[in-house]
């Protein structure tokens, strides 16, 4: 390979993506076993599962408009939208199970009233429980993440692309990437968030800078390949 | 999650160090081995030695797993194992590609283990300087466990495609979306062990037998699809081996877990209901 400008620009990308990703993994309202239980606000799923479906979703809608279009913003848009997608349905799915078979109303005792439709929460937690349902800032919040993880998981994958020309070798790295960040994100909120409200979205930074050494390295490792035969 | 009673590190009756050695030098002689006599006898029946040899690898990590999440991560043990494979498949492909691009497809399993220990250390010292896990074993954890995963994928995909070239394993293994199988697979030989046997009585002994039977269970994986990309004997050679080595280490695991249970009873057929 030739080391140009381009392929510093390249590795800035890739460094970007990691960092959304990181970040991303904040805002989606990972509930965890206790949530899958109904007592905890979230989704109920681990970080990971949450991160890798929302990433791998954004891939593919990257990958598919990157099939018809090689404009850059377009393919981190679709890559966006469609991560962002696939964790709304997530949540919506999610929210018919909490509202009609288990039968929570939705909760949050991370704050006192919702930031965004300023109801009241704690008389509608249940004792013994953290919360349980999704409410709507955490909704909101999950749809951010979701982009932002969509958005990471495109711009992972572009200038992979670009490298190496092969779209199976590139979907796997990128894969690759996404998971460590996601992972060490994960790690950093001890497993469980509510969203953008929640205390713990304050540890922010140290993700960042952890996702920022890992994504150095792992962008460093990945403009050296080539795209085989 | 977190795992009660055995805070502090996990009891173990074999030596991390001693497990790490045999994962390391197994694995990588395997690879080795079978990628030589493949292409010193111009056969690919031996493709095999590249299952058998993740396993050594599964062992190794499944050991780092349970060493780990001994100590309670938070997140559920399939996180760390899905790491494990995040590092392997990236230490994997840039490995062989440079060792492709240096001439000599000799070198790539040492590139790919000394990229993974190195990627894998660093790792834990980020959880534990950056987002202060303080957990004592996480680097050289991390490090086994990025060192495993990549050896066990650089293994599963030798098995599949017969020799270790870089163009070879793109084209049988990535392109045809075998890595996809690999990598379930794997994840779950790695992780797998400990989050079925985690709890106050886990052993190790069970622990790591468990491994040995999902690595087993993987090799039956590849040697499907080692059929349809090295033709019908060296595919199906690998699978009965496969199967063999998962029953064989099935009955032995089913033994452990009746020795460690406090008692097996038979419940019978479900009662009648009472109106």
């Amino acid at each position: 390979m030739n080391f140009d400008i381009y392929t510093i620009v390249y590795i800035l990308e890739i460094i970007v993506g990691g960092l959304l990703v990181g970040v991303g993994v904040h805002f989606v309202p990972v509930g965890g076993a206790p949530a899958a239980m109904a007592q905890a606000t979230g989704i109920g799923t681990g970080t990971v599962q949450l991160a890798a479906g929302s990433g791998l979703t954004g891939l593919l809608a990257a990958g598919l408009m990157m099939s018809v279009s090689d404009n850059i913003w377009l393919i981190l848009a679709s890559g966006a939208v469609g991560a962002g997608i696939m964790v709304g349905s997530t949540m919506l799915a999610g929210s018919w199970i909490y509202a009609y078979a288990v039968g929570v109303p939705f909760a949050s005792a991370k704050v006192n009233y919702d930031p965004i439709t300023g109801f009241s929460q704690p008389p509608y937690v249940a004792i013994g429980t953290v919360g349980h349902g999704i409410p709507t800032v955490c909704f909101v919040s999950g749809l951010i993440g979701g982009m932002m993880g969509g958005l990471g998981g495109a711009m992972i994958y572009y200038p992979l692309y670009l490298i190496n020309g092969n779209a199976a070798l590139s979907a796997m790295f990128a894969i690759g990437i996404f998971l460590v960040n996601a992972v060490i994100a994960s790690w950093n909120i001890q497993g469980t968030i509510e969203g953008f409200h929640d205390p713990k979205f304050k540890k922010w930074p140290f993700a960042f800078k952890a996702c920022a050494i890992a994504s150095v390295l792992l962008a460093l490792a990945s403009v050296l390949i080539t795209g085989g035969a | 999650m977190s795992v009660g009673g055995s805070a502090g590190g996990a009891p173990s009756a074999y030596d991390p160090k001693k497990l790490r050695m045999y994962g390391l030098v197994g694995s990588i002689v395997g690879i080795y081995l079978g990628a030589i006599l493949n292409s010193a006898l111009d056969t690919n029946v031996f493709s095999f030695f590249g299952a058998v040899a993740a396993i050594f690898a599964v062992v190794m990590g499944a050991n780092a797993v349970r060493r780990v999440c001994a100590y309670g991560i938070g997140t559920g043990v399939p996180s760390i194992g899905m790491l494990a494979l995040g590092m392997g498949i990236i230490a994997v492909m840039f490995g062989l590609s440079v060792a492709e691009s240096l001439g000599s497809w000799f070198l790539g399993p040492i590139i790919i283990m000394i990229y993974a220990g190195v990627f894998g250390y660093v790792v834990g010292v980020i959880a534990n300087k950056v987002i202060k896990f303080n957990i004592p074993v996480m680097e050289e954890g991390n490090a086994d466990l990025s060192m495993a995963g990549a050896l066990a994928i650089l293994g599963w995909s030798f098995a599949i495609s017969g020799t270790l070239g870089y163009v070879d394993i793109v084209n049988d293994v990535l392109m045809t979306g075998y890595i996809a199988i690999i990598f379930i697979a794997g994840g779950l030989a790695i992780l797998h062990p400990f989050n079925a046997n985690l709890g106050p009585d886990e052993t190790q002994d069970r622990t790591l037998v468990n491994a040995i039977m999902v690595g087993g269970l993987a090799m039956v994986a590849t040697g499907i699809a080692a059929i349809a990309t090295q033709g019908t004997a060296a595919g199906l050679l690998q699978l009965v081996i496969g199967f063999v080595l998962w029953f064989y280490f099935f009955k032995m695991y089913y033994k452990l877990v009746k020795r460690d249970a406090a008692a097996v009873v038979g419940t019978g057929l479900l009662p009648p209901t009472v109106q």
